[in-house]
């Protein structure tokens, strides 16, 4: 993995910024959340606390009553409904229906308050309907009966009176009223018998003053006129229970407590809804629904959930029931806060217990929306996102960028590096030398050590000629003596010694001779005169002397030019083509051809030597011309590796290069001069 | 009369060999290790011979001061520089100040005999009238192999002993190619590929600073070099 992908990676860790801030946001959205849980609480106390002068208006406390499903709920209506049957133009959803076991299926029904009337809905499902004889319209002990439904109606001690709905056909149906004394028709009663397909509907309207503070409903279905009818109640207790109406007082109350933007939810000690006002909708909300689409998607995906917001609803069936006013009903206060998945919009809710004395008589309920929240938070969001997404923006291309300036430093300091390592005289100033920071650091400490090799190659350049000019004065020490010696008589041993000893010092006298001559060929091409030469007549004249110097290898000389005019000195260039053919025919055998070639490219001129034989090692091919590097196996000493290193000085000091290659079969050594760019 | 020769030399061990090595032959040898004491000694008599080094003691040139101080007092004293500097250079430096050769330690005792009987032999001969029998015309080329003296168009060319032989092994002959060794022999010396390139070179020189169209000299690339007369 390269630099500049390891930097865009670190900046990843940007992305990190848009979470800590989302972490932010909705710490300070649930603190917000909290301080308005807290402050709904205290308002909740406050309101609670106003509510216990209406003790009265708390039925627990009128008679204490716990059967709650023996008890009958009034629900307020906002219309007044026609008597017709029918449940569809009742203010209420056909949720709040409460239902009972009937011998023929389900029947369902509602008791709706309105100013000072009370309305009943019933559907019963009867397989068939038994309406009854004018005879038996008001009773129904027997011994004929009819399908009915009857309130029972009670204000403990007092005795019951039963309110009797009996039809003698679908229509208007006159209510009778059976007391204690006797029954008797109630006109004031209005109600309506409807059939339906696998039942029947009953609608009613009945002065609230004729009920008491207990109701029960009692449904009798009989399958025939004579067959003793199957009683469902709507109480199982022997009593009905507690008839729970909405408490104007307490409504009026509540009005005056609640602000905008909160609901007030007043409820008894069962749960019942005894009183409400107020709506969540802010007058001028504005419903920040301004939020765009993927800034809706981005909120959803990271909000925290509250619990659903269709639980802050008062209950259909006016008893409220939720974990958090039940807990206000056993005493304790206790918060809530409610989250639509559609809406995204929060409710907060507070419930406070309303204790007369030591008894809890009812709850206080305070919901309020998060509107401000919200928009806070969604503009937050919007703020955040953002402002993140482009921070990261500017981070990655930054460092993109710095990854990119880095690595191309390096880079351009690595091939310079590699460049003065290759190039023939060691540069030794690299890029970004004068750089403060570690890349700076670097390209001293390439430097330093780049100097470094530079004199120890001029050292071991100089070695030669140093050395073979310091052995020179011993050597004629030796050679003078020896050559003294052989005027003295000596006998045959000593003879041999001392021949043997001049061989020595002949050899060490080539040597010395070899080691000096790249001094003395740099001196050439300082002080030489150059001159414009025929290289292609030179080259083919030294070819012909080679076949008579090598009679055992072939020498093919191959050019495509007849004449190649370059200046220079003749006697170098020859002398390095004796090095070049040298080094060829040590490296090949008896009968092999060397192939000498000289052909122009463009205007240069290039000559090379090949021959057959073993194939260069790859790591020599670049210290193959330097001084002292010899490559001959199992060496006769003769050669010191000097012999390229005075062709390379050669090529060079005529402005060429020199170069071997690995060929098909052997060794190329491939040099380029300048040829006159005038000259054919 | 024994011939004279001065070695002034640092070595103690090579003035020693070379001085035995003359006396053989019978010459007379003086040894002088420094500047100084050859001068002073040089006062009294001066030398038939000098063989100088460069380098003496820690007099880094001392050579070449002795010779330009000798050349000033004689003009025809042979001067032989026989040094272990074997630069272009230092050769140039010497041969201007009018040295007769400039050899190189690692010339061989024979070599060096050859060379000092005749650098004895030419001054023998400057005594005598100039006899025809001595000289050699190759055209513009005029050689007298005794006073060992080249003319090119009657001018004098200034040459020294290894030159001269050079020359006359070329010449004696032209149109012949003579190889590196042939000039090898001829000169009395061993010589590498690029001292023997040293000396055309100078050679070539020598001739051009008369005449400026000088191209008698031909290279015949390898195998060696030939007189070539028009």
């Amino acid at each position: 993995m390269n630099l500049k992908r390891q930097v865009l990676l670190v900046s990843l860790l940007t992305l990190v910024l848009p979470w800590a801030g989302y972490q932010f946001i909705r710490e300070t959205e649930s603190a917000l959340r909290a301080g308005q849980q807290q402050m709904l609480a205290g308002t909740a106390r406050a309101v609670a606390d106003s509510l216990t002068q209406y003790p009265e208006e708390f039925p627990a406390v009128q008679h204490n009553d716990h059967l709650f499903g023996d008890q009958l709920y009034g629900h307020p209506l906002e219309t007044r409904p026609e008597i017709d049957g029918y449940f569809d133009d009742w203010t209420l959803d056909k949720q709040s229906l409460r239902t009972m076991r009937g011998a023929d299926g389900p029947i369902r029904f509602a008791i709706g308050l309105l100013d000072q009337s009370v309305f009943l809905y019933v559907e019963v499902s009867d397989r068939k309907v038994v309406y009854a004889e004018p005879a038996t319209l008001a009773l129904d002990s027997g011994p004929r009966f009819s399908d009915r439904v009857a309130l029972i109606s009670t204000s403990p001690p007092y005795l019951e009176e039963t309110l009797s709905f009996a039809a003698e056909a679908p229509g208007p149906i006159l209510t009778y009223v059976k007391t204690a004394y006797g029954f008797a028709p109630e006109p004031t009663i209005l109600a309506h018998w409807q059939d339906v397909p696998g039942g029947y509907q009953i609608e009613a309207r009945i002065p609230a003053s004729k009920l008491g503070t207990h109701l029960g409903l009692v449904v009798s279905n009989t399958g025939a006129e004579l067959e003793a009818p199957v009683r469902s109640a709507s109480f199982s207790s022997r009593t009905p229970g507690a008839f729970v109406r909405t408490s104007p007082e307490l409504t009026d109350a509540a009005e005056t407590l609640v602000q905008d933007g909160m609901r007030l939810l007043v409820t008894d000690s069962a749960g019942w809804r005894i009183a409400q006002s107020g709506s969540l909708t802010m007058p001028s909300a504005g419903a920040g629904a301004a939020g765009s689409a993927w800034l809706r998607i981005a909120y959803d995906a990271f909000v925290e959930a509250g619990e659903e917001a269709e639980l802050a609803e008062p209950d259909a069936s006016g008893r409220e029931q939720q974990q958090y006013i039940t807990q206000a009903l056993d005493g304790n206060q206790s918060v809530s806060w409610f989250r639509s998945s559609d809406s995204g919009k929060a409710v907060v809710a507070a419930a406070q217990p309303i204790k007369i004395g030591n008894t809890t008589v009812g709850a206080a309920v305070l919901q309020q929306g998060t509107d401000a929240i919200l928009s806070l938070r969604n503009q937050g969001l919007s703020r955040l996102i953002t402002g993140t997404l482009i921070a990261t923006i500017l981070v990655a291309i930054t460092l993109l960028g710095y990854a990119t300036w880095l690595s191309r430093r390096i880079r351009r300091l690595s091939v310079a590096a590699e460049d003065a390592l290759d190039s023939d005289k060691l540069r030794t100033s690299l890029p970004s030398s004068s750089a403060g920071d570690e890349v700076g650091d670097l390209s001293r400490s390439f430097s330093h050590v780049l100097r470094q090799l530079a004199d120890y190659n001029d050292y071991l350049r100089s070695l030669a000629s140093k050395l073979s000019h310091e052995l020179r004065t011993p050597l004629a020490i030796v050679t003078s003596s020896l050559e003294n010696l052989e005027h003295e008589p000596l006998n045959e041993a000593s003879q041999g010694y001392a021949s043997r000893a001049r061989d020595g010092a002949d050899r060490l006298r080539r040597i010395l001779t070899a080691m000096s001559e790249a001094s003395r060929v740099e001196e050439l091409m300082q002080h030489g005169e150059p001159e414009v030469f025929d290289l292609c007549a030179a080259l083919g004249a030294t070819v012909e002397a080679y076949r008579d110097v090598y009679p055992q290898r072939r020498f093919v000389f191959d050019t495509n030019v007849d004449t190649a005019r370059t200046t220079g000195s003749p006697e170098l260039i020859i002398q390095m083509l004796d090095k070049l053919v040298d080094n060829a025919v040590g490296f090949s055998k008896d009968g092999d051809a060397i192939n000498i070639a000289l052909e122009r490219k463009d205007a240069a001129l290039v000559m090379s030597v090949a021959n057959p034989g073993p194939p260069l090692p790859e790591r020599m091919r670049s210290q193959l011309f330097d001084s002292m590097v010899s490559m001959r196996p199992g060496d006769d000493n003769k050669h010191l590796g000097l012999g390229l290193y005075v062709a390379k000085l050669i090529a060079e000091g005529h402005g060429g290069t020199i170069r071997a290659k690995n060929t098909d079969d052997g060794v190329a050594v491939i040099v380029t001069l300048q040829g006159d760019s005038d000259g054919k | 009369m024994a011939k004279k020769i001065a070695i002034v030399e640092d070595e103690a061990a090579i003035r020693e060999n070379y001085a035995a090595a003359f006396r053989r032959e019978g010459y007379d040898v003086d040894g002088y290790e420094a500047r100084e004491p050859a001068l002073q000694a040089f006062d009294v008599r001066l030398p038939d011979l000098v063989v100088i080094d460069i380098n003496l003691k820690d007099d880094v040139e001392g050579g070449f001061e002795l010779c330009r101080e000798l050349r000033s007092r004689a003009q025809e004293l042979p001067i032989i520089f026989l040094t272990a500097r074997d630069s272009e250079f230092d050769a140039v430096s010497g041969l201007r100040l009018g040295a007769d050769d400039y050899l190189t330690k690692d010339i061989s005792l024979p070599h060096l005999m050859a060379r000092i009987a005749a650098l004895f032999r030419r001054l023998d001969a400057l005594q005598k009238p100039r006899s025809k029998e001595s000289r050699m015309t190759r055209g513009d080329l005029e050689i007298d192999t005794d006073r060992m003296t080249i003319l090119w168009q009657d001018h004098p060319v200034g040459l020294t002993l290894t030159e001269f032989w050079l020359v006359h092994a070329m010449a004696r002959y032209p149109g012949h190619v003579k190889n590196r060794q042939q000039l090898m022999d001829a000169a009395q010396a061993v010589l590498d590929d690029n001292t023997i390139t040293s000396h055309i070179k100078r050679i070539r020189r020598k001739f051009v600073a008369i005449d400026a169209g000088f191209n008698a000299i031909e290279t015949v690339y390898g195998m060696g070099y030939r007189w070539l007369v028009e």
